[in-house]
This record gives C-alpha cells, sequence and structure tokens, in this order.
C-alpha cells in the first residue's frame, strides 16, 4: 500500500461521479472501485460516502436503482445520469484548470516574480 | 431544482421507507467489507469488529444522509413538536388558561372578520367586480366629507349623455313589498326598479329570456317584469316557456321577458325587478336614483373619473350647498358604494376586536415569562448540555406557536358560533346582502391570526428566556433573596394591557352614552297600547286620491267599530321610522324663499293625532272640513317652527311644495321622533321638521309617487293590550277589498326599539368587548401580583420576621399592581382620545372626550385593578416567617 492522501473537500462528489461513469456500482463498490484506480492512493473515509452519495442523488446527479448483487444479496445501485455526466464535465475542466494554475505557482522562479 | 423539490418530498413521504433503506444500505456495505476482511484471513468476529469501527457511528452516518436530502429542517420541527406537546401537556393549568384566553380573543375575531370579509373585502359576485363603480356626489365641507350616492334624474340623463367611458345604469335603492298573483298562486314579493341595461352593466346574462330594453324603459312604457331564479322555481316551477306569460304585479298584469340565474344577488335582497323608467320630473325631481357603471375595455379609472367630474360640475354649481362647502360627482368602487353605511361600524368593531387579541396576547406573554422564570433550571440544563440558544428559541417559539394554534382551533369553533349568534341577533338589520359563512377564506384569515399570535406573544418571553446565565440558573436551586430577574418586561406588558382595555371601555362607554341618549329622548306621543300595520298601495286601482281616501275611511270606519279599538287613523310614515323629505318655499312672513327649503312630509287622515296622543300647541288639528274642496291647510311640528318660521307668527303663514298651490299653516304640534335621512345636524333618530297635510288634500299624482316608495301605516289605539284586534283590523280591510293583505303587525313600542337597532348592535357588542378585554387585563394584573408572592416568599418572610406588619407587607406587594394600573389608565386616556375621535360619526348627543365617560372608566379600572392586587396580596398576611425562611 502506497501513502495515502486526504481527499480535499469537494472532490470527493467529483471522484464518485468518475467512478459510476464506469458502469453502476453499489456503496462499497464505488469505494472499492477509487481505491483500484488511485491504486491505493486515495482513501475514502467510509462515514462520509454515504452522505455525499444521497447528496448526489438529491441534486439528480446519480440515481439508485436496487438490484441483486453478485453474491446474490440486494444492493443499491448508484449510476450516472444525463444531468451528472454533464457536471462531471464541468467539474473534470474546472479541476484541470486548478491543478494548471497550482502547478504554474509551484514551477515558479524567483526571477519570474 | 426540480429533481431536488422531488427527492426532498420523496424523502419527507416516505421517511419510515428511506430510514429503512439507509439501514440495509449501510448494513450490506460493513457486511461486504467484513467478508472482504474475512478472505485477506481475519478472523470472523474480529473482521466484523474492525470493519464496524472503520465505518464510524452508523447513525452519524444517517442523520448526515438525511441532511444530504434536505430533511434536516422536517427532523427538527418534528422533535420540536413533539416535546413542546410534552411540556403542554405537563401544565395543564398553564395550558388550559392560554388556549382558552386565546379561543375567547380568536373567536370573536373569527366571528367578527366572517361579517368584514362578507360585507367589505369579498369581492361582489359579479364578473370583473374592480371595473364596477359607483357614482357619487362627493360633498367637501369644513367639518368632513362624505359621498351622497342617491341622485336626481337630472344627473342621470347628465351622465346617461356624457358618461362614454362607463356602460352605465341606474336603479332604485329601496325595495317595496308588493302583491304577486300568478297562476292562481298569491305571494307577497320584493320588487326592486332598474333601467334597461342594469343587468348587462353588472355582468349578468339572463337564464332565460332577456333583461329590460331600452324601449320599455321610459314613462309610460310596456308593463314587464324579470324574476328571481327563487321566485320562478317558487312559482312556475322553473318552467322555460315562462317568457310572454303574464302575472299580476300590485293589481296589474306584467309580461316576463326573463330570469336571472341561480347565484344571482342584487344590491339589495330582491324577488324580481320591473323597469325604473327614470325621469327628470316627478320621482326624478328628487335624490331617488343610484347610478352604476362598468368602465369600458379600453378606459382607464382616472380617466372615467375626470369625465364623470366634468359631467357633474354645472349641475352642482345650481345645488345650493352654503359657504365653505364644495361638491364634485366621483367614481367609487360599486362595493364601496353600496357598504357605505356599514363600512364604519364594521371597522370599528374589526378595531376592537384586534384591540382584545392583542390584549390576550400580551396575557399569555405575561404569563410565558412567568413560566420562564420557573423553567430556568430546565433551559439552563439544556444549554449546558450544549443545546445552541438558537435551538432553544425555536424549541419556546414551537411551544407558543402550538399554543397558539390550540387557540386557532378553539377560537374557530366559538367563532363558528359567533357568527350563527351574530346573525340571529343582528345580521337582518345590519342589512348584510352577501352571504355571512365561515368559509375558507375566513379560516384562513383565522389561522394567520393563530400563527401571528403564537409568535408575537411567544418571541419576547423566547428571547428573554434564552438569555439565562448558566452557572447562575443552575446555582440558585430556585430560593434567590432577592427575587425573580428584571420584573420590568412584564410589568410593562401588564400596563399596555390596560391601556388597551381603557380604550375599548371608553369607546364602550361613549357608545353606550350614545345608545342612552337616542333611548331616552322624549318620544313625543303616547307609544302604549298602538299597534300599526302597513299596506302597500302601489297598486293600479290606487292611482287617485278618490280611490285611495275612500279606502282609508271605509277601512277606518270598519276598524273604530272593533271591540276595544279607541281610535284609529292611517299615516304615510311612523314615528322612529325615516319619513318622505321633500322641499317647499315660505311664501310669506319675515321669511320669503327664494331657494328650496327642505322638510319631512306625512300625509294622514285627522284623528291621527288623537290617536298617538301628539299634543296640539297652536291653532287647530284637521276636520273632515279639509277635504279636496276646501282650501290647502297644513300642521307644522315644533322643530319646524324653531327652524323655519323662527321670530315669526307659524299660523297662518303660506308655505309652496312645488305645485303653486298655497297651503296655510293651522296649527303647530309637538315633536315627535323621527329616522333622520337628511341634515348633517340630525342625529340617527332626531325630532326633525315636520309637515302634516290631510290625506283628503293630497293629489293623485303625490300618491302615487310617494307609494312607489313608500307604504301608508293604519295606528290603532286600543283600550287593552292591541294584540286582540288583529284579526278584526284583517277582516276590516278584506271586506273593503278583499286584494289587499296588510304587511305586518307590529306594535309601536316596537317599532321605537328597532329604531335603534344598530345602535342597540354596537353598544352591545362593544361593550362585551370591552368587559372581555377588562377581565383580560385584571387576570393580567391579578397574576403578576400572585406571582410576586410566589417569588418573594422568603424576602417576605424575612421581613414579617424583621417586624414588618402584614399590613406594610401587604401594601409593598399590591402596590405596583396599583402602580402600573395608574401609568395603564393614563397612557389609555391618551389614546382612548385618539380612538373617540375617529369614533366621531357613531356618537350623538354626547361628546367625543365626555369627562363624564372618561372619568367614570378612568376610576372604575383603577378600583378594579386595586382589587385584582390586593386579592393576591392578601396570601402574605397567612404567611408564618418560620415556615418561609425554612423552606428550601
Amino acid at each position: 500500500m502506497g501513502k495515502q492522501v486526504d481527499i480535499l473537500q469537494g472532490t470527493l462528489d467529483m471522484l464518485i461521479l468518475k467512478a459510476v461513469s464506469l458502469g453502476p456500482l453499489h456503496g462499497y463498490g464505488i469505494l472499492l472501485r477509487i481505491q483500484q484506480i488511485s491504486r491505493d492512493a486515495l482513501q475514502i473515509p467510509q462515514g462520509s460516502l454515504y452522505p455525499a452519495l444521497y447528496r448526489l442523488e438529491h441534486r439528480g446527479w446519480i440515481a439508485a436503482e436496487w438490484g441483486e448483487s453478485e453474491n446474490k444479496r440486494k444492493a443499491k445501485y448508484y449510476r450516472l445520469t444525463a444531468l451528472g455526466r454533464k457536471q462531471l464535465k464541468s467539474e473534470r475542466k474546472e479541476w484541470k484548470r486548478l491543478a494548471l494554475a497550482i502547478a504554474d505557482v509551484l514551477a515558479a522562479e524567483p526571477e519570474e516574480v | 431544482m426540480l429533481a431536488q423539490v422531488r427527492s426532498w418530498w420523496r424523502a419527507l413521504s416516505g421517511r419510515p421507507r428511506l430510514d429503512e433503506e439507509m439501514a440495509a444500505e449501510m448494513d450490506g456495505h460493513i457486511e461486504r467489507y467484513a467478508a472482504d476482511l474475512e478472505s485477506r484471513g481475519i478472523e470472523r468476529g474480529e473482521a466484523r469488529r474492525l470493519a464496524r469501527v472503520e465505518f464510524g457511528s452508523l447513525a452519524a452516518a444517517a442523520e448526515e444522509c438525511r441532511e444530504a436530502v434536505g430533511l434536516r429542517w422536517p427532523d427538527e420541527f418534528a422533535r420540536d413538536v413533539v416535546y413542546a406537546v410534552r411540556v403542554l401537556r405537563g401544565s395543564p393549568a398553564f395550558t388550559t388558561a392560554a388556549v382558552a384566553t386565546l379561543a375567547l380573543c380568536i373567536g370573536a375575531n373569527t366571528a367578527i372578520f366572517s361579517v368584514v370579509d362578507a360585507v367589505l373585502l369579498r369581492p361582489l359576485p359579479y364578473p370583473q367586480p374592480e371595473r364596477l363603480a359607483q357614482i357619487a356626489a362627493h360633498v367637501q365641507g369644513k367639518g368632513g366629507s362624505g359621498d351622497q350616492t342617491n341622485l336626481t334624474g337630472r344627473f342621470w340623463e347628465a351622465i346617461r349623455d356624457g358618461a362614454t367611458y362607463l356602460d352605465r345604469a341606474v336603479y332604485s335603492e329601496s325595495s317595496m313589498g308588493v302583491n304577486f298573483a300568478a297562476g292562481g298562486k298569491a305571494d307577497y314579493v320584493r320588487q326592486q326598479r332598474v333601467s334597461a341595461n342594469f343587468f348587462h352593466v353588472l355582468g349578468i346574462v339572463p337564464l332565460v329570456g332577456r333583461e329590460f330594453s331600452v324601449d320599455e324603459d321610459h314613462p309610460g312604457g310596456p308593463a314587464v317584469t324579470v324574476l328571481s331564479y327563487a321566485l320562478w322555481k317558487r312559482a312556475f316551477d322553473g318552467d322555460p316557456a315562462v317568457v310572454g306569460r303574464a302575472v299580476n304585479l300590485r293589481g296589474e298584469p306584467h309580461t316576463i321577458v326573463g330570469v336571472l340565474p341561480a347565484n344571482f344577488q342584487s344590491s339589495i335582497p330582491a324577488d324580481l325587478w320591473t323597469p325604473l323608467r327614470p325621469s327628470a320630473t316627478g320621482e326624478g325631481g328628487g335624490s331617488n336614483y343610484a347610478i352604476v357603471g362598468r368602465l369600458r375595455p379600453d378606459a382607464a379609472w382616472a380617466q372615467a373619473d375626470a369625465q364623470i367630474e366634468a359631467v357633474g360640475a354645472p349641475l352642482l354649481r345650481e345645488e345650493p350647498l352654503g359657504d365653505g362647502i364644495s361638491a364634485r360627482l366621483r367614481l367609487m368602487s360599486f362595493q364601496r358604494g353600496i357598504t357605505e353605511d356599514l363600512r364604519r361600524p364594521l371597522l370599528m368593531l374589526w378595531a376592537a376586536v384586534g384591540l382584545v387579541l392583542l390584549i390576550g396576547c400580551a396575557n399569555i406573554a405575561g404569563l410565558l415569562l412567568a413560566r420562564a422564570a420557573g423553567r430556568s433550571r430546565e433551559l439552563a440544563t439544556r444549554l449546558a448540555l450544549g443545546s445552541g440558544r438558537a435551538a432553544l428559541v425555536r424549541q419556546l417559539l414551537a411551544e407558543s406557536i402550538l399554543l397558539g394554534l390550540c387557540g386557532g382551533a378553539a377560537g374557530a369553533v366559538l367563532g363558528w358560533l359567533g357568527v350563527k349568534a351574530l346573525k340571529l341577533l343582528a345580521l337582518n338589520r345590519l342589512n348584510v346582502w352577501q352571504t355571512v359563512e365561515l368559509d375558507w377564506r375566513v379560516l384562513a384569515a383565522t389561522a394567520c391570526a393563530s400563527l401571528l399570535a403564537g409568535i408575537l406573544f411567544g418571541l419576547y418571553p423566547a428571547l428573554a428566556a434564552s438569555r439565562i446565565e448558566i452557572r447562575a440558573a443552575l446555582g440558585e436551586a430556585g430560593r434567590g433573596v432577592s427575587g425573580p430577574r428584571n420584573p420590568w418586561p412584564r410589568r410593562l406588558l401588564v400596563a399596555s394591557e390596560v391601556a388597551l382595555a381603557m380604550v375599548l371601555l371608553v369607546s364602550a362607554g361613549l357608545l353606550i352614552r350614545t345608545f342612552a341618549h337616542l333611548q331616552g329622548l322624549t318620544p313625543g306621543f303616547d307609544a302604549r297600547n298602538v299597534i300599526t300595520a302597513s299596506l302597500s298601495l302601489q297598486d293600479a286601482r290606487y292611482a287617485t286620491s278618490e280611490h285611495v281616501n275612500r279606502l282609508f275611511q271605509q277601512s277606518l270606519a270598519r276598524i273604530r267599530e272593533l271591540p276595544g279599538v279607541e281610535s284609529a287613523a292611517v299615516v304615510l310614515s311612523l314615528p322612529y321610522e325615516r319619513a318622505l323629505n321633500t322641499e317647499f318655499r315660505r311664501l310669506d312672513g319675515r321669511h320669503v324663499d327664494t331657494e328650496d327649503q327642505i322638510t319631512n312630509l306625512f300625509y294622514l287622515t285627522p284623528d291621527y293625532f288623537q290617536v298617538l296622543r301628539i299634543p296640539l300647541l297652536r291653532g287647530r288639528t284637521f276636520t273632515d272640513v279639509d277635504n279636496a274642496n276646501a282650501a290647502k291647510v297644513v300642521i307644522v311640528s315644533e322643530a319646524f317652527v324653531k327652524m323655519y318660521l323662527r321670530d315669526d307668527d307659524a299660523l297662518g303663514r303660506h308655505l309652496d311644495f312645488g305645485g303653486g298651490d298655497r297651503s296655510e299653516v293651522i296649527g303647530v304640534v309637538g315633536d315627535i321622533q323621527q329616522k333622520s335621512g337628511w341634515g348633517e345636524q340630525f342625529g340617527p333618530v332626531a325630532p326633525m321638521p315636520a309637515v302634516y297635510i290631510p290625506a283628503a288634500q293630497t293629489g293623485d299624482r303625490s300618491f302615487q309617487m310617494v307609494h312607489t316608495w313608500f307604504a301608508p301605516d293604519w295606528v290603532v289605539r286600543t283600550a287593552g293590550p292591541p294584540e286582540g284586534v288583529i284579526a278584526g283590523m284583517q277582516r276590516a280591510v278584506q271586506a273593503v277589498d278583499p286584494q289587499l293583505p296588510f304587511a305586518g303587525f307590529h306594535s309601536m313600542e316596537e317599532i321605537r326599539y328597532r329604531s335603534l337597532g344598530q345602535e342597540r348592535f354596537q353598544a352591545t357588542l362593544l361593550a362585551a368587548l370591552a368587559a372581555l378585554a377588562l377581565l383580560l387585563a385584571m387576570v393580567g394584573i391579578y397574576g403578576l401580583i400572585a406571582n410576586s408572592v410566589a417569588e418573594r416568599t422568603r424576602e417576605l418572610g424575612i421581613r414579617l420576621a424583621l417586624g414588618a406588619t402584614a399590613v406594610q407587607a401587604i401594601r409593598a406587594t399590591a402596590l405596583p399592581g396599583v402602580a402600573l394600573a395608574l401609568a395603564g389608565v393614563i397612557a389609555g386616556s391618551l389614546l382612548a382620545g385618539f380612538a373617540s375621535q375617529l369614533l366621531r360619526h357613531l356618537i350623538w348627543g354626547v361628546q367625543a372626550g365626555d369627562p363624564l365617560t372618561f372619568g367614570s372608566v378612568g376610576l372604575g379600572l383603577l378600583a378594579v385593578a386595586s382589587a385584582a392586587s390586593i386579592l393576591p396580596a392578601l396570601r402574605v398576611a397567612h404567611l408564618n416567617p418560620a415556615d418561609t425562611l425554612r423552606q428550601d
């Protein structure tokens, strides 16, 4: 397990949207997928996952449906809605802009200022 | 946004399911995680424990989820309400007192508001009622202003020809009971006279047939009628082929041209309508027409108003108005036009119940402040346990709003009873023409009033209670020697209650004095053992003076023969009723007129003064000699002499009543009371100037004209109780004319009683409200002193132990109550002075600033307030100093 990063406030929403954009997942599945994609770099506090999911569903960005999981147990599956897809796109753009800006700031040499 | 509302609503409406799903989802999560951990080789029990620990508090997560879907507010709300119910049930005495107070106050408000709403606020039941206008002459004098909605035929003609921005029609404000016969059925119905286009202007399309055409609406036009839906159902079983059929109205056949829809209500209650046939002379020579207009679609209100003013200006210039008085025609809203006379009394009552509600709120606020002191430990504990002050305020407000709503619900029930009582008592007299009922509008207003009341009386106590010092409150153990915290807010509330009660008591006092003044006016006649009955003579068979007088003579001759009858006469307009007014000129003597004067006019048969025992002061009364062929004679009242023949020899003067005839004054009689219809100087009932003319000398045209508005009365004096002659009178008239039924028998005493109906109603209702206000204010003072005795028990005990006498202790306890009452009375006098100015128009025979009323109300209030202060203070006398000091 590599070094873990605390998740910035607000980025959790984006990560969840991204995770479910790849296909419907239940809550625990989302957790696993984010860990898997980030190669365990990102650790999500489990208690804050569900409030985030309910918040996103409340906003209409993801939709939930009860279905059967891999081991024949009932589970609530989340999928991205059209609204959510738009939101993910704009958040990704925002993130890139922010990351670029921060990179610029950090790369600045003394004589450039 | 929509998605959020939907999700919120889903969450709110399916809360048990939401909680269940949430739990299932999180349990599933933990189990899956535990299974993963297990598969990594951790022992099963330990894996489950680890999964649970890492997830954290399930309850906290669930709480956050619920907040995420917008359930925080409803959750807290539900908690507050549940807690409030528990608190209120825990102190039944307080809850009962507060709910009962509110129920009374809100019940009174509900009942009065239902009348105010029906009369003043609810839109008229016509399409686009806001475009309907009443055309009125607005008279502006030095003393005030007023709107005269009855105009002469000349005004109507000018408006008809000149007011192009309006669709306009003219109608009569007075309805007449008339005899109606159709298909063998006879009925007594109310008839209103309206011009062509009247229903069109109101926006009403007849259900069957049509309304009057312009061709039918002129003097000498065909006899036609329009029926109300109810009459159509009653007389014709709703037969749609009724148009063209004839009904007999006042002995004359009329052709039915239309039937109005079921829900139609005219400006006055009526069963059928006939053409008004307006003209500039005859009826139209007097102010007998009301004019309604509907703003044309392309016209603006201001435009039409300016046009009306211009149309009326030349006619108003000819009116003798007097110095400093100006008049102009103007548009007023139709609703206002037809409810003008009820406006002031209703607004007064509305304000009065509003004040009572304020006093009630002040009372409950006082109770809450006192309770907060007793609850300081509970509140401090909650604060100490981490509850926010905002949450505390919210909780306390929830309690008071719940109280408000409970009081409101009970008040709605009381209001419903109140509306029934009002209808029973007075509504027929108040001439309310829209149905008064407790509908959703009234209930919505009641709900708002209760909610606002809850916030009004709860907000300050809640804010004050939340400012407690935790440590002091928890440490004090409720037995501070120095007594309560700041007592001033509650004292201020009590003083304001007294002030508001003073306003209501003074207003009620002024109205009661007005009523007593009117009631106490010398009637000027002997009302005992006199019975009266009226007959409508708006009848084709009574178009000539000869026929009318023959009816009078023959029926009176038969009535006089009845056993128990002492004397009998016929008169146009009884005492205490509104009389016909007419214009006249003085032809000789010290005053000779070049302009018309106004007086009340009565025709009568010679025995009238004898029947009512009205004293003859000078000259002679009429005899049978004063008939159609003799010289014209009149008798005038003393008030007439004072007003028009001052410093002159009344007897022998000649008057002209417009016909060019000279009528000689042959006698002067004492004044009797009459309901006033003109003259700013007269109260609602006053000895008005009166001119009496013999019926035998009244002309055909005069009879026809007055009988369209007024029905003459048969007046009979009996030896004993007069009820015994009713059947005999009925038979006597039937023997002369079988088609004439008396409209109703009333004793003269009953007519006198009824004439002051509105004044009696206003005074009674306001007195009841003032009594309620007084009771509430006194309960407020009593509560304040009783509370301070309870809070200061230890202090008083120490004082007594140190040698203070019981009297000193009682005085010290009761004094604040008396002082507050005094302050309240002083502030209340100022407010009442202002209020009495607003009541000016309802007060007669007593000054608005009447010192007797103000003084007796102020002293009375102080006396009652002292009693309310001393009573609870007497408990001090029973205190045992030793016990109080030992008390924990």
